[in-house]
């Protein structure tokens, strides 16, 4: 035995505590103290019998044989405090063991429930880790940059015009470097990847190369993996020679070679050497880009219109110390001002604004995402609702295990503490299996969401996710254990139960009144999400249900770039693109061959214009989309010419340059329908002389968010024709099985001309909607759970509500109330519930639609038939739900329950 | 005792404590005397640090302690030797009797 405290008698509580105020000294320092006592006393009897001291003498020699008494009793103290703590911890690991194996004792005694149980927490679960892996690696992480919170995007503003985030042109940037005060680093770079091609031994192929200036690297703090960075003698010539590869560039092209330093590749004709590796997971500030090669920005304001005209570039920005965002803002909007009034002709509509780095990668998936993070965290709730309101039922019939059991001894506190462990046992297994079924998801996720998310996101779950889950499980199994443990334990302290009630379930007036208020809450959370749900769908469908102003279907379209080596000239493109034009449409199966700069709904390049009949001004200058496109264009697309003609062959290289405008823009510039013949200039130049329109087509809506489509204007590809054009098919069948043929007709025109990308334009198109689509479904895949739980939650309600008014409604069918009368009076007991859960509802619905406004598109946030929807949806399951439960009532058998 | 010995006798201490016990549950008052007799005087422990010892050793778990009454009829705590304390023993003294011996031999070489 080990130990050494005394037993107490057991008094009631208030005298014991009493009593533990009086002593002074703790059990184990009075137990050192006897110890210490009985050897001074033995040794000083035998000092007195061997030695024949005196006992006072006896007694100080024993004293000064001990040592020093005070010492020593200090050292014992602590040694035996810290061992009672061992045994104690000890004691509490072994009951906490204990416990757990009862819990799983008794979740294995109730298989199915307990499987039940587990899946929804699972699916609980899992949907919530899963969304905070996301908005982890989306919103929280650290991204790929030395102290991000400094970095700043600098870009231009229309002043009243929709573009809000627009590139700057080289000589801002360059009037920017010498002015500004508030950067301690600023590094521009083209706001876009260019198409390079890269030959190698497999071939032509066409990489993503970004021009930036050397300083981007210094500015962003990135080290490299290999190498080093850009310098800025790198990009002193006009020719870059030094490029830098990001890592996946370097997996792909050199697998992983460490001698890859050093080494040269040709990339659109030249070789180049490559100088360095960047690290594994950055991300520069344009997202695609898979070289980077140095940018002069001296060398373009060589040509001072040129300088000011193009906007193609970005800028980023390191904060100086002390210089916060809005403090850069006020200084660079100065600065635009003045630039407004320097040059009048390229910069008087803009200003310019200040956007933190990750504000600007984040964009505007933050909404989204949280909105989800709400949804999951809700499906949770409806989850630990649905469990309470189970192991309620659970611990109510388990009540006599529970009376018998404080009967032969156990405190109240145990029991309780053994019923959290039994739901803690679910929780933690239903964890488990939501992290896997997290994991599942994610990877499936980052499949689906590629363009949908920003590009440094790792949609992963690392350890601070799976600890969040860890807690979350845990919590839950608090949340949902809570409620029934202590219920049952303050009704077994109660006394009387183990009198003899009527078998089985007997619910107290308490316990039935708190699983209505779960139920109903279950429902109003349930209304609120499938609102959400509903409001998102019918934008999404509204989105996609408007035209886009083409026929997308049935046509491939394959993205080829021309080498600028061999395809200088404007005129040796032309040739290129009418051969490999007239190979295509000799393909069977083709019924309409085009070509395009830019496919729809990837147009992003823009152009000013003013209509020649207006009074040129610097201000105010409207802009439109700018393609180029084959004469067969319109044709083939299936995009209607509503006045003048197409592009033809009278559209020569070197006549006048021709433009057609699309109806929108025409109705608005030109109401007196006179756009056909009219001049419009492109050129902000005065002097300049203003190109013809010749017709004007149908609008093409190349942005889905867009209510509106924008102005668009067309040139003929002859007339400009662009290094990267884009091939258009329209076949009768499969699309795709043309893509074997066209590749060897480009083949037999050039073996030099890579393909740089090629699918259905129908992909292309619905690819523009992934990003909206995928909180929608996920959205609808949480509320559809959320329904299913709801159902489930009113079903056991409804059955526990019968099950325990059997008798009663025994007595009364004996009595001759009829079949109906039982149904209604079920159906009026649960049906109350329902109906505060409907009306909470309308108050969540109110909650989430403010919550969602940002979202919609084409609906208006309290839109009646999508509410209406949701409420009928919910009523019919619920009706379904609780159908079964009210047939038994009605079908008890008064004998069998009355025996 | 000269401090250079204190530290060589801590372990020493443990090992003759253990070796008190083997016969039986004694209280710390015996397990002093015994040492005392057994070593004819030669080795006399400052009481408290043998207290100290068998504090120290119950908390290691080579021991275990219960509260019972002496001969005299009075309370007092006796220790007892466990299982793991009894392998401890063996294991102590054969270690302590190779360290004995090879010091012995050490020495006794002229």
């Amino acid at each position: 035995m080990s130990g050494g405290r005394q037993r107490e008698p057991a008094l009631p509580h208030g005298i014991r505590r009493v009593f533990r105020l009086a002593t002074r000294r703790t059990p184990i320092d009075s137990d050192i103290d006897d110890e210490i006592a009985f050897h001074l006393e033995m040794h000083a009897a035998e000092l007195v019998a061997r030695r024949g001291l005196t006992p006072a003498a006896a007694h100080e020699e024993a004293l000064r044989r001990f040592g020093d008494t005070h010492q020593w009793r200090r050292t014992m103290s602590a040694i035996d405090r810290e061992h009672a703590m061992q045994r104690r911890r000890l004691e509490w690991l072994e009951d906490l063991w204990q416990d757990l194996r009862y819990g799983a004792r008794s979740a294995l005694r109730t298989p199915l429930f307990s499987l039940l149980a587990i899946i929804t927490l699972a699916l609980g679960i899992g949907a919530n880790a899963a969304v905070f892996g996301v908005v982890k690696s989306v919103l929280l992480d650290a991204l790929p940059y030395a102290d991000a919170d400094r970095l700043v995007r600098l870009y231009g503003r229309e002043i009243d015009g929709p573009m809000a985030r627009a590139p700057l042109s080289a000589g801002t940037i360059a009037d920017l470097d010498t002015r500004q005060r508030s950067f301690t680093h600023v590094a521009a770079f083209e706001s876009q990847a260019r198409d390079a091609i890269f030959e190698g031994d497999a071939g032509p192929r066409v990489l993503k190369a970004g021009y930036a200036e050397p300083a981007l690297f210094a500015t962003l703090g990135t080290p490299v993996a290999l190498g080093r960075a850009l310098r800025d003698d790198d990009a002193v010539g006009d020719t870059a020679y030094s490029v830098v590869l990001t890592h996946e560039l370097w997996e792909k092209l050199f697998a992983s070679d460490a001698g890859a330093v050093g080494r040269q590749i040709r990339v659109n004709g030249i070789p180049r050497t490559v100088v360095g590796v960047l690290p594994r997971g950055f991300v520069g500030p344009v997202s695609d880009v898979e070289l980077y090669l140095p940018l002069n920005l001296q060398a373009l304001l060589r040509d001072p219109v040129r300088a000011r005209r193009q906007q193609n570039y970005g800028v980023v920005a390191r904060l100086k110390p002390g210089v916060d965002a809005a403090v850069a803002q006020r200084e660079v909007v100065a600065f635009a001002a003045d630039l407004a009034r320097e040059h009048p002709l390229y910069d008087s509509r803009s200003t310019m604004r200040v956007i933190p780095v990750r504000e600007d990668m984040v964009g505007d998936t933050r909404t989204p995402l949280l909105v989800l993070m709400a949804s999951a965290g809700l499906v949770l709730v409806i989850t630990c609702a649905n469990l309470a309101g189970a192991l309620l039922s659970r611990a109510i019939s388990r009540r006599r295990e529970f009376a018998v059991r404080v009967a032969i001894g156990a405190g109240q506190g145990r029991l309780v503490r053994q019923l959290l462990t039994e739901s803690m046992v679910l929780a933690i297994a239903g964890g488990a299996a939501g992290v896997l079924l997290a994991l599942g998801g994610l990877a499936i996720l980052r499949r689906l969401a590629l363009r949908a998310l920003p590009a440094y996101a790792d949609l992963s779950l690392d350890l601070g996710a799976l600890l969040v889950t860890a807690v979350l499980a845990l919590a839950t199994g608090l949340a949902f254990g809570v409620v029934p443990a202590f219920s049952v334990s303050r009704a077994s302290v109660e006394g009387g139960i183990l009198r003899d009630e009527s078998r089985g379930i007997s619910e107290s007036r308490r316990s039935r009144y708190l699983r209505g208020v779960l139920v109903a809450g279950q429902i109003a959370l349930c209304v609120s999400l499938l609102a959400g749900a509903g409001l998102l769908a019918r934008s999404l469908w509204a989105m996609t249900a408007a035209p886009l102003g083409l026929l997308p279907g049935g046509i491939l379209t394959v993205a080829v770039e021309l080498p600028r080596r061999s395809y200088s000239g404007a005129q040796a493109r032309v040739r290129f693109i009418d051969q490999y034009e007239a190979r295509l449409r000799a393909l069977p199966g083709v019924i309409g061959v085009a070509t395009t700069g830019a496919l729809p709904t990837r147009v992003n390049a823009h152009n000013e214009f003013s209509p020649a009949h207006l009074p040129p001004s610097t201000a105010n200058r409207p802009l439109a989309l700018y393609s180029t496109v084959s004469d067969d264009y319109f044709r083939t697309l299936g995009i209607p010419v509503h006045d003048g003609r197409a592009f033809g062959p009278e559209d020569r290289l070197d006549g006048p340059p021709a433009i057609i405008i699309t109806q929108s823009m025409a109705r608005r510039w030109w109401p007196n329908g006179d756009a056909v013949g009219s001049g419009i200039r492109l050129d902000p130049e005065p002097g300049a002389p203003p190109m013809t329109i010749v017709g004007v087509v149908g609008d093409v809506r190349h942005d889905p968010a867009r209510a509106e489509p924008e102005p668009e204007l067309y040139m003929s590809i002859r007339q400009a024709p662009w290094n990267g054009p884009v091939f258009l098919l329209r076949t009768r069948g499969d699309p795709l099985a043309l893509l074997p043929a066209a590749r060897r007709e480009l083949a037999e025109v050039d073996r030099s001309v890579p393909v740089r990308d090629a699918g259905t334009l129908e992909a292309i198109v619905s690819d523009r909607f992934s990003a909206r689509r995928l909180p929608v479904m996920l959205m609808t895949a949480f509320g559809a759970l959320a329904l299913m739980l709801a159902s489930v939650g009113v079903y056991a309600m409804f059955a526990s509500m019968a099950a325990a008014r059997e008798r009663e409604f025994g007595v009364r069918i004996a009595l001759g109330a009829s079949r109906r009368a039982i149904a209604t009076l079920v159906l009026v007991q649960g049906g109350v519930w329902m109906l505060v859960g409907l009306v909470a509802g309308a108050g969540g619905i109110a909650v989430v639609a403010r919550a969602v406004r940002g979202l919609l598109y084409g609906v208006q946030p309290f839109d009646a038939m999508t509410l209406a929807a949701v409420v009928l949806t919910l009523i019919a399951c619920g009706t379904l739900a609780l159908l079964g439960p009210v047939r038994r009532a009605t079908r008890v058998d008064p004998i069998s329950v009355l025996r | 005792m000269s401090n250079d010995s204190l530290d060589l006798l801590k372990g020493t201490l443990d090992v003759l404590v253990l070796k008190a016990l083997i016969w039986g549950p004694r209280h710390g008052y015996a397990v002093a005397r015994w040492i005392e007799d057994i070593t004819n005087g030669t080795l006399q422990v400052e009481e408290g640090a043998l207290y100290h010892a068998l504090h120290r050793l119950e908390k290691r778990g080579w021991l275990t302690s219960e509260w019972g009454v002496s001969d005299a009829n009075r309370r007092a705590k006796y220790y007892a030797l466990n299982a793991v304390g009894r392998k401890q023993l063996a294991a102590q003294t054969a270690s302590w009797t190779r360290y004995a011996e090879a010091v012995f031999a050490a020495l006794r070489t002229t």
